[in-house]
């Protein structure tokens, strides 16, 4: 290991204060490890707090869009938390008489499971057949003993009788599941080799470290029950449950084998490069802290664990690893000359704090720039790795020379013969330098091409490699059964009970035959299916009534004898809406890759809109949530790369103070993720969603390299040395550190690739092949770039910065870097009939007025005090439907009068309560678009009566609302209004409650009573003037506020309103506002 | 001189409001207008000047009316706005320029602009380091606001990934400075009429900049580059006595390059702002060329509805920092900024802004309050005062230790 020798001023930024730094930091030994402990002792209390929550859905935000729509959905019809019991018997048959008894009685016993719902098996299904000219409803294997079970009890599997069950049952029910679209490659296979149990749950979401774990423990005892006493039967076991109990199991595995088998693998590299146990000993109390205190930030935070940011702690470690070598390694090399334990750690500081703040400072930001993904795992994944590495900074420059001063190490005198490598590598490069540079751009151009074969594949259930016992079960149930990736269309009729009407049905039915059709496809599950076949049973099992039947009525009536008829638990609810409005259609598919998902929806959407459009619905479902969150996340991630980037190129730019040599920096930290990239395109193809964070987090790690080999070579240039020399020196004195520190993070990353998880594995591969690639390209491409471009350069002789600005500004960015990152971080009923009626009028009253696209309106404000004094202020208002799950509307107000304020427009940004609004001032004089606080709601818009909260996009989602009677409309007594209390859901509302007179025929507002926060009604808003336009929407014209303990009113009039005019989301952007506020 | 301001009070009563809508196409606008503002200033300063000529008190009259003609639905807009400025005292004061004479055009992802404009870049409150476009109109205010018009060819792409605009401004527009009579200036009167481009270069030299400008969530961003004259002026003496003593600075110019950040989070009732320049090349009080950085930043917090009343107090603290020291061409080379917004949120829009600036070397201090409310409906009072303390030889300010002031303004808008 050699690192700089001291005889020379190390570093580019000043050496003085570093020496006075460092000499302070060592005179200060004793406060260290008293820090350190007090920081372990808060560490220690945040890791007290922390919870484990893992599950699919944890890496999709409670903002993420698609995330909104499946949870709407799953509130509609229901969550399907299951557990696949998928009996394989090795005879190939499972309608024995034998094994239709084991089914009854696994039926039996899965009702014992916690938690369950419902459990659908081959003998439970609900059969209809036709009996005189009524219909009868039972279960395709009746009548079988299944004896009383004790809550509780073990389930009594032994004693299964197969005699309950008669050959002929069993022939029969083997003909009719077989034959049933509705069974068939669900339940049970077209040939009868396998067979379903499904077990459904309800968890009640309390304590969910606890309830998946518990439910999916007790399914593997209910399998080992049966393997045991049916030898000759397979049990496998999978389904949504168990993928999500999966999650927690790789994760936890991840942290038990890849820990210890981590610290071995730094523990080694250091110690063979330091032969120093104690050495050794002290970059481990640096990291576990490090570590600790990055996991004690998720406590803290009140951020639960999951099965990415488990490895955090790992991360944290390799990394503070590299700093700590840098340190013992000069510690080495001042052994050889002084036996004075202070010096040695004077001189390690003052050598290397520069350097070890540079690569910890853009490691934190690049990690800390994870939180523009919009995964909330990675986000947290940022946060606690950027943290610890922001510790393990303060403790390598502190604890661990304290440390050095205290603990006895042993005084070794040799020195490196491997140095003599790095400079023969210096010289090959040197004299080599025109043909290296070639070379490397066609490596790098031929690396960098095979990024174009990178494709993007989220199956959740293959995130797990064939190590665990789940995925090879479920692949088995994917072959032989049916596609465990569901996409679901709710597919809506607009009206309530309008799942009766022939029509609709008509098209879903044909929606579901298509859906069939399609070759990934292995099953669709759609009560259409059941209607058609109860039209048959009703008309004496006739095949040829296999069809819809022709009218409401009859659709209606089949529908409620059977659900009459139906057992306990095995009701409809879940495939039919409460209103009966609409009915779900999902579609099994095996071994589909996004792409092949992503082809399915576009050509649904196609068959939707040729023929069905009224119907056209988004799919929704976990597969297809995954199958869009790469999409998403590289998107976003795009934003949060060029930000690190900007931020750390322009750290190394202060460090070095030279803009050429900093841009030069651009390549070797680039290209790595470049190459990387490229090199997985050819050799992988596919990549999971880590991909989009792999650039930014490793940008950090990557420029650490750079930084050393730059910061070397401009010492050398300044003394006088040619661009050739300059190189030559530069590798022999920190070319090893290079090698060893990039050794050891490759070493540790290597180790995290061989997670069973590949989101973990994925991005730990995709980290180290980057880490390693910029060690070449900083080797190879950096000095071939160099030696030509600064020969070029010289001559024009260019000028130098003095040490002292640089280093006040490098100072001063820290200070402003550090600032910036905590700014990025802090960022951060089931109803009685009057709830629900006044809900239910609020959706209405919403329905109605969605679809006018934009408008723009001429609006007046008139003030007027209690004297009776007007003034006036007039504008024109532009506004942009937004009904994306989240937002509210968008809108522009340009004030035209007074001509003093004339030009002055204000963009807001509605968002759905409690958020914040996104507003926007644009200045005329200045030519200034401000951001401003829009966390005002109870302030009133320039001095009118009305609040800020009251002009603010109103959306159903902000309040409660409650029914309380119907009376004559106020102002209008021809009408009938309804009358609802609202009550705003955001405590910073400046109201207690709202009253509404809603008419009944248009669901127009006439009246709206505000009481305040006291309770006192305080103001009354009154509507007039109503007109329809495009048919359909209708607007007041005249707005009145009163205010009852004021006497002042302000009335809101609109004239000239134009729908659909063309207005784009361009045009409310925050950068165009100066253009539209002319 | 009082001659003078009788005829644009003159032309102030002629001045009428017009406007007209018309249905688009060919060659008549769809849209015009004709707005403006015309204003009388009275300023009184508190002590005798420093330096002999100054003038002890100024008025002086000022008109911008702004003519404007939009045509395809507003997406092409012509747009002239002339300056004129007759003042009592000072004849650098009494100066003409065009604000604005430009032709804008706008696709939806696009936009185009040609002719003269003034433009604003960057978040903080009282330094502006990232805004680099237009020179100063330093005869207007001290507050640095008052722009000349610059010509300009540009080009804006709006994208998802914010805008990005393109500069190419081919003539530079020399810095107004006060003038022999004029007070708010330093000891040496700077002559107009010499100039000295270091660059070898005049007025035509291109200057070329980009930027690009991106809301993320909270956080509004700007990224900028600018390579051209320097709007930024070093001084040298020049006209000479027969003693060999200067009586006049002439203004020298230099190419630099320059790179910005602006940047600002919002979080609820808080903005945090912070700008960022690296600039190469520039003069400093020396005349020599250097390169530096310089930083300022901080926060505004909003307390709204301030003692159970309508008014927002907004609460300013900034710092801003400058790697040349005292070698700086700005006031601002080690300073702490605070102060507040107070607006009443009344029928008359009354603001009032009180901010102090303090040299945290030095310790010389300036504090500036400007006060506005609407009158008679159309018209617009407004008080400005700044008041100079302590200013220390080290510091810029030094010259303008006698300079404290108050200015009032009526202003009528059409």
């Amino acid at each position: 290991m050699a690192d700089d020798l001291n005889t020379e001023a190390p570093l580019a930024v000043g050496t003085g204060k570093a020496q006075r730094l460092a000499s302070l930091i060592v005179a200060m030994r004793w406060v260290w490890p008293v820090v350190t402990l007090a920081l372990l002792a808060v560490a220690f209390i945040g890791l007290t707090k922390i919870s484990f929550d893992p599950s699919a859905r944890q890496f999709f935000s409670e903002e993420n869009p698609d995330r909104v729509a499946l949870d709407a959905f799953e509130a509609e019809f229901s969550k399907d938390d299951n557990v696949m019991i998928v009996l394989v018997p090795k005879d190939g048959d499972v309608f024995t008489p034998e094994m239709l008894a084991l089914q009854g009685r696994i039926t039996e016993c899965a009702w014992q499971l916690p938690y369950v719902r419902r459990v659908n098996s081959l003998t439970n299904f609900q059969n209809t057949s036709a009996e005189g000219d009524d219909m009868l409803v039972r279960d395709l294997v009746p009548d079988l003993p299944y004896g009383a079970q004790q809550p509780g009890a073990a389930c009594d599997l032994a004693s299964v009788d197969a005699s309950a069950v008669s050959p002929e049952t069993a022939a029969a029910a083997r003909e009719i599941a077989t034959s049933r679209v509705e069974l068939v490659n669900s339940m049970t296979s077209a040939t009868g080799h396998v067979a379903q149990v499904q077990v459904l749950f309800k968890l009640p979401q309390v304590d969910k470290a606890v309830e998946v774990p518990t439910v999916v423990r007790e399914a593997f005892v209910l399998r080992d029950a049966i393997e045991a006493a049916y030898p000759n039967v397979d049990v496998k076991l999978s389904g949504s449950t168990v993928i999500n109990n999966q999650f927690a199991v790789s994760g936890a595995e991840d942290g038990s084998t890849l820990t210890p088998a981590m610290f071995i693998a730094i523990l080694l590299i250091v110690g063979l490069m330091l032969r120093s146990v104690v050495g050794v000993a002290m970059t481990l109390i640096v990291i576990v802290v490090s570590a600790l205190c990055g996991m004690a930030s998720l406590g803290w935070t009140g951020t639960a664990l999951n099965s990415v940011t488990i490895l955090a702690p790992l991360m944290i470690s390799i990394l503070a690893v590299a700093s700590a070598v840098h340190v013992l390694a000069s510690v080495r090399q001042t052994m050889a000359e002084t036996a004075d334990r202070k010096e040695w750690a004077r001189r390690a500081l003052s050598e290397h704090m520069a350097a070890i703040s540079v690569a910890c400072i853009t490691t934190a930001i690049g990690f800390f720039s994870l939180n523009f993904s919009i995964s909330p795992p990675f986000r947290e994944l940022g946060n606690v790795v950027g943290f610890g590495v922001l510790v393990s900074w303060f403790l390598n420059l502190t604890l661990l020379p304290a440390m050095i001063t205290f603990l006895p190490m042993k005084q070794r005198q040799d020195t490196s013969s491997a140095r003599k490598w790095m400079v023969a590598l210096g010289e090959f490069v040197v004299v080599n330098h025109k043909a290296v540079l070639p070379v490397s751009l066609f490596v790098v151009a031929g690396l960098g091409f095979g990024v174009t074969k990178l494709v993007a594949e989220d199956d959740f259930i293959r995130y797990f490699d064939e190590r665990y016992e789940f995925r090879t079960d479920t692949d088995f149930i994917e072959e032989n059964l049916t596609g465990l990736n569901l996409l679901e269309w709710p597919v809506d009729s607009g009206e309530d009970q309008g799942i009766n009407n022939p029509d609709y049905l008509a098209k879903v039915a044909a929606f579901a035959d298509w859906l069939r059709a399609q070759p990934e496809v292995t099953y669709v599950r759609s009560v259409t299916d059941t209607i058609k076949r109860l039209n048959m049973n009703m008309h004496g099992d006739d095949p040829a009534y296999l069809r819809l039947p022709e009218t409401r009525e009859e659709a209606s009536q089949y529908l409620f004898l059977y659900e009459l008829s139906l057992n306990y638990g095995m009701d409809l609810t879940d495939q039919i809406n409460v209103t009966r409005s609409a009915l779900r259609i999902n579609a099994a598919m095996p071994f589909v890759t996004t792409e092949q998902m992503r082809g399915i929806m576009a050509r649904a959407d196609a068959w939707f809109a040729a023929n069905a459009p009224e119907l056209q619905t988004t799919p929704t479902g976990l597969s297809y949530v995954f199958s869009l969150i790469s999409h998403r996340d590289v998107r976003a991630m795009l934003s949060g790369t060029v930000v690190a980037l900007v931020l750390i190129s322009g750290v190394i730019l202060l460090v070095l103070w030279d803009w050429r040599i900093g841009l030069i920096s651009l390549v070797p930290n680039l290209v790595p993720a470049l190459m990387g990239f490229g090199l997985w395109g050819y050799s992988v193809g596919y990549v999971t969603l880590a991909i989009a964070v792999v650039i930014a987090a490793t940008l950090g790690i990557v420029v650490d390299d750079t930084v050393h080999f730059l910061m070397k070579y401009k010492t050398a240039r300044r003394k006088g040395l040619s661009p050739e020399d300059s190189v030559r020196y530069v590798f022999d004195r920190v070319g090893m550190a290079l090698l060893v520190t990039t050794l050891a993070l490759v070493a540790g990353f290597f180790v995290l690739s061989f997670s069973g998880f590949a989101v973990n594995g994925d991005l730990a591969k995709l980290t180290l092949i980057t880490i390693a690639f910029a060690l070449i390209a900083d080797f190879f491409l950096l000095p071939a770039l160099l030696i030509p471009l600064d020969n070029m350069s010289r001559k024009t002789g260019a000028k130098m910065m003095t040490n002292g600005v640089a280093k006040k500004g490098a100072a001063a960015v820290a200070v402003l870097v550090t600032a910036a990152v905590v700014a990025l971080l802090s960022g951060k009923a089931e109803a009685q009939t009057a709830e629900a009626k006044g809900l239910a009028i609020a959706v209405e009253a919403d329905k109605r007025d969605l679809g006018w696209g934009d408008q723009t309106v001429n609006g007046a404000m008139v003030l007027r005090d209690a004297r009776g004094t007007e003034s006036r202020r007039e504008f024109r208002s532009l506004n942009l439907e937004d009904q994306s799950p989240g937002n509210g509307d968008k809108g522009i107000i340009v004030f035209s009068t007074p001509r003093d304020i004339r030009g002055t427009a204000l963009l807001t940004h509605s968002k759905i309560e409690p958020a914040d609004d996104d507003q926007w001032l644009f200045l005329p004089a200045i030519k200034r678009v401000k951001r401003i606080s829009s966390s005002n709601r109870t302030g009133k818009f320039v001095s009118s009566e009305f609040s800020y909260e009251d002009l603010g996009s109103q959306e159903v989602g902000d309040y409660d609302y409650k029914h309380l009677k119907d009376e004559p409309c106020p102002g209008e007594a021809g009408l009938t209004c309804f009358v609802v209390e609202s009550y705003p859901k955001n405590p910073r509302s400046g109201y207690s409650k709202r009253v509404g007179w809603i008419d009944t025929d248009h669901y127009r507002l006439y009246k709206i009573d505000f009481y305040n926060r006291r309770g006192e009604q305080e103001k009354t808003l009154t509507f007039a003037g109503y007109k329809q336009y495009l048919n359909q929407y209708w607007r007041a014209d005249v707005l009145r506020m009163e205010n009852q303990q004021t006497g002042k009113s302000t009335d809101l009039v609109w004239e000239n309103y134009e729908f659909r005019t063309g207005l784009k989301e361009r045009d409310f952007d925050s950068q165009v506002l100066p253009r539209m506020a002319r | 001189m009082w001659r003078r301001i009788a005829l644009a009070s003159l032309a102030l009563c002629a001045a009428a409001p017009a406007s007209a809508e018309k249905p688009t196409g060919g060659l008549v606008p769809g849209h015009w207008e004709f707005f403006g503002q015309a204003e009388v200033e009275l300023t009184a300063f508190a002590e005798s000047p420093a330096f002999a000529g100054q003038a002890h008190h100024d008025a002086s009259v000022a008109l911008r009316p702004t003519l404007l003609a939009e045509w395809l639905d507003g997406n092409l807009a012509f747009k002239l706005t002339p300056f004129l400025r007759l003042d009592a005292a000072d004849d650098r004061r009494t100066h003409f320029d065009v604000r604005e004479a430009k032709l804008d055009y706008r696709t939806d992802n696009w936009a185009f602009t040609v002719g003269a404009d003034f433009v604003f870049w960057g978040k903080t409150e009282a330094v502006h380091l990232v805004d680099i476009i237009n020179s100063d109109d330093g005869v207007e205010s001290l507050d640095l606001e008052d722009k000349l018009g610059q010509p300009m060819l540009r080009a804006t792409r709006f994208s998802d990934f914010g805008a990005f605009s393109l500069y190419y401004l081919p003539y530079f527009r020399k810095p107004t400075f006060p003038g022999v009579d004029g007070r708010l200036r330093g000891q040496l009167p700077v002559d107009m009429g010499a100039v000295d481009f270091r660059n070898d270069g005049d007025e035509w030299a291109p200057s070329f900049a980009l930027r690009w400008a991106h809301v993320i969530g909270d956080v509004d961003f700007g990224i900028s580059g600018f390579y051209g004259t320097s709007r930024d002026a070093a001084f040298e003496p020049t006209n000479f006595t027969a003693l060999g003593q200067p009586t006049a600075l002439k203004p020298v110019y230099d190419t630099i390059a320059q790179v910005g950040f602006d940047g600002q989070y919002t979080s609820d009732a808080t903005l945090w702002k912070l700008e960022a320049i690296g600039r190469q090349g520039q003069l400093d009080r020396n005349g020599e060329a250097t390169n530096y950085v310089a930083i300022t930043g901080g926060l505004e917090y909003t307390l709204f509805g301030v003692a159970d009343s309508n008014a927002d107090l907004g609460l300013i603290l900034e710092g801003s920092w400058d790697s040349r020291g005292d070698a700086a061409l700005t006031p601002f080379e080690e300073d702490a900024i605070y102060g507040m917004r107070l607006a009443l949120n009344d029928e008359s829009d009354t603001s009032v802004l009180l901010i102090g600036t303090t040299d945290v070397v030095s310790g010389g201090t300036s504090v500036r309050l400007e006060a506005e409310r609407r009158v008679f409906g159309s018209w617009k009072a407004e008080v400005e005062a700044q008041v100079f303390v302590n200013p220390q030889r080290s510091d810029l300010e030094y010259d303008l230790r006698r300079d404290s002031f108050v200015r009032l303004k009526l202003s009528y808008f059409w």
